[in-house]
């Protein structure tokens, strides 16, 4: 494979934190961006309690780079509030797992599965 | 993860030699070798290497059913489809200036007609069904009077369909069309006999036969002679049809190969075809898995296989203590989905999702159990995050 992988990716590829999803309630919101068409496709879900992630769970479909980058965010996500979510950016994971430029762009989708959790935020909180 | 080296399951890109070819080629290349020039018939150095050229020709003809001065030795089959394509078209111009070839054929067939395209030749890609197979009235219905040539591969180095090339042969006969095929994959997998099967041309390679890479032959029928223009000019060996020295040590590896690959072929397939079967029904297992390309016209040694709703790269990276490749090896370099799949009407997202495990003379019933254990626990890891739906 002509694609190298720093030792974050690997981690986080072979272990991934938070996979799965969590059971739907009252306090959990959803926030998906991309598709398996499109080759890229972020799942989140997180349960709110007091204005703040309780807990949190990603699915992915995407390359060894997206598996980790999906990992990695869900180990910052607990405690974030709707702020956090408006305002977290793609470039900080990209540079810890050294993802190439032409893979960034799949970065911005999950960002954009964040930015749909911040949505999906629920009004009283 | 340990340090040791992957399980080899990508015979098809390419096989490792069979000792006793190793033992044929050293023998060549020591001091008191046949180290002359085969073209050096003067004296004794010369005549010893041409002995050994003369040798290993006789063993390649022997291989596919031809007479050994139909042999043209070459660098590989690269090198051979493009002499036989561009040969072919250069020489008989004026003749016509229609060509038929398939869309499933390998990149040195595809691009050797993609020059002739740009030479003012016109080329028919026939699609082949989901099979990945070609019928002959498909053939039939493309040929035109103005047809000079028909190329068509006998196995897919992607997902090892076998075509029913003496049926196309008969076709292209019938109609004093010429007839060239890309046996790359053949030899030492499925009979071939240029004569029976009505070819004209046959490109070959000794790589995937436990040959050495760097050597090849394109197989040019002589009675009537096929009409040829050389692609490499210079002291007018072969011929005249392939100047450049004669590698004797690899020539000589290329026979022996070709000579085991013949004489051994049933034995290799009866011992590979239950292990390949063993790894389908390990695959098989898994649900939610393709296999790609008609069931039973295959080879014994090759599985191509869509893996539903699992990404490709982290497919592959996944597996990693296995060697296969995903698509072509000589296309995996690149990002794209394998052309082969998507003519055979994959999407994209599962034409990447797709391996190809090719088996060979040398991998083990264990090797096979270790392969499969490791596709179980990966192939349910990745699926247990991967999200439901598009």
């Amino acid at each position: 494979m002509s694609i190298q992988y720093n030792a974050a990716v690997i981690d986080h590829f072979e272990h991934p934190r938070n996979a799965g999803q969590l059971l739907r309630g009252p306090e959990t919101v959803e926030g998906v961006a991309g598709s398996i068409a499109q080759g890229v496709m972020f799942a989140l879900t997180a349960r709110i309690v007091a204005g703040r992630i309780e807990d949190v769970r990603y699915e992915v479909f995407g390359c060894p780079h997206c598996v980790a980058a999906g990992s990695w965010l869900t180990e910052r996500l607990i405690g974030a509030d709707r702020a956090d979510l408006e305002n977290w950016s793609w470039r900080e994971v990209a540079d810890v797992m050294a993802v190439p430029a032409e893979k960034r762009g799949r970065l911005l989708i999950l960002e954009d599965a964040v930015r749909a959790l911040a949505s999906a935020w629920p009004n009283c909180t | 993860m340990n340090d040791r080296l992957p399980i080899y399951l990508d015979y098809a890109a390419t096989t490792p030699l069979d000792p006793r070819v190793a033992e044929a080629m050293i023998a060549c290349l020591q001091s008191d070798g046949p180290h002359g020039n085969p073209s050096s018939m003067s004296h004794e150095y010369g005549r010893r290497a041409r002995a050994c050229v003369e040798k290993a020709r006789t063993q390649v003809a022997s291989a596919i059913g031809a007479k050994p001065e139909c042999i043209v030795w070459t660098s590989g089959a690269t090198e051979s489809d493009n002499l036989a394509v561009l040969g072919v078209a250069r020489f008989h111009a004026a003749k016509g200036k229609h060509l038929v070839s398939a869309r499933t054929e390998h990149k040195a067939v595809l691009d050797a007609l993609k020059q002739a395209e740009r030479e003012g030749f016109e080329v028919t890609y026939l699609k082949p069904g989901i099979d990945g197979i070609i019928n002959a009235e498909q053939l039939a219905e493309a040929l035109r009077p103005d047809t000079i040539l028909v190329s068509l591969m006998h196995v897919n180095n992607e997902i090892g369909v076998i075509q029913d090339v003496a049926a196309f042969g008969g076709i292209c006969r019938e109609r004093n069309i010429l007839f060239h095929v890309d046996a790359a994959q053949s030899v030492g997998k499925v009979p071939v006999d240029v004569e029976a099967m009505n070819i004209d041309l046959l490109s070959m390679t000794a790589h995937k036969a436990y040959g050495p890479k760097g050597i090849g032959a394109l197989y040019v029928r002589r009675k009537p002679p096929v009409g040829l223009r050389p692609i490499i000019f210079g002291g007018g060996q072969e011929g005249g049809l392939r100047s450049g020295t004669l590698a004797t040590h690899q020539i000589v590896g290329m026979g022996v190969a070709f000579e085991i690959a013949n004489s051994e072929q049933e034995q290799d397939c009866s011992r590979i075809e239950p292990l390949r079967d063993r790894l389908w029904k390990g695959i098989s297992g898994l649900g939610d898995v393709e296999l790609n390309g008609h069931p039973h016209s295959r080879v014994t040694n090759l599985l191509n296989v869509s893996f539903n709703g699992i990404e490709g790269e982290s497919l592959q990276f996944a597996l990693r203590e296995l060697a296969v490749s995903a698509g072509a090896a000589c296309s995996s370099a690149s990002d794209e989905a394998s052309y082969v799949l998507r003519a055979l009407g994959r999407s994209d997202a599962l034409a990447q999702s797709s391996l190809r495990f090719s088996l060979g003379r040398f991998t083990t019933a264990e090797e096979i159990d270790v392969a499969i254990a490791a596709l179980k626990r990966e192939v349910s890891r990745l699926r247990s995050f991967a999200p439901r739906s598009a």
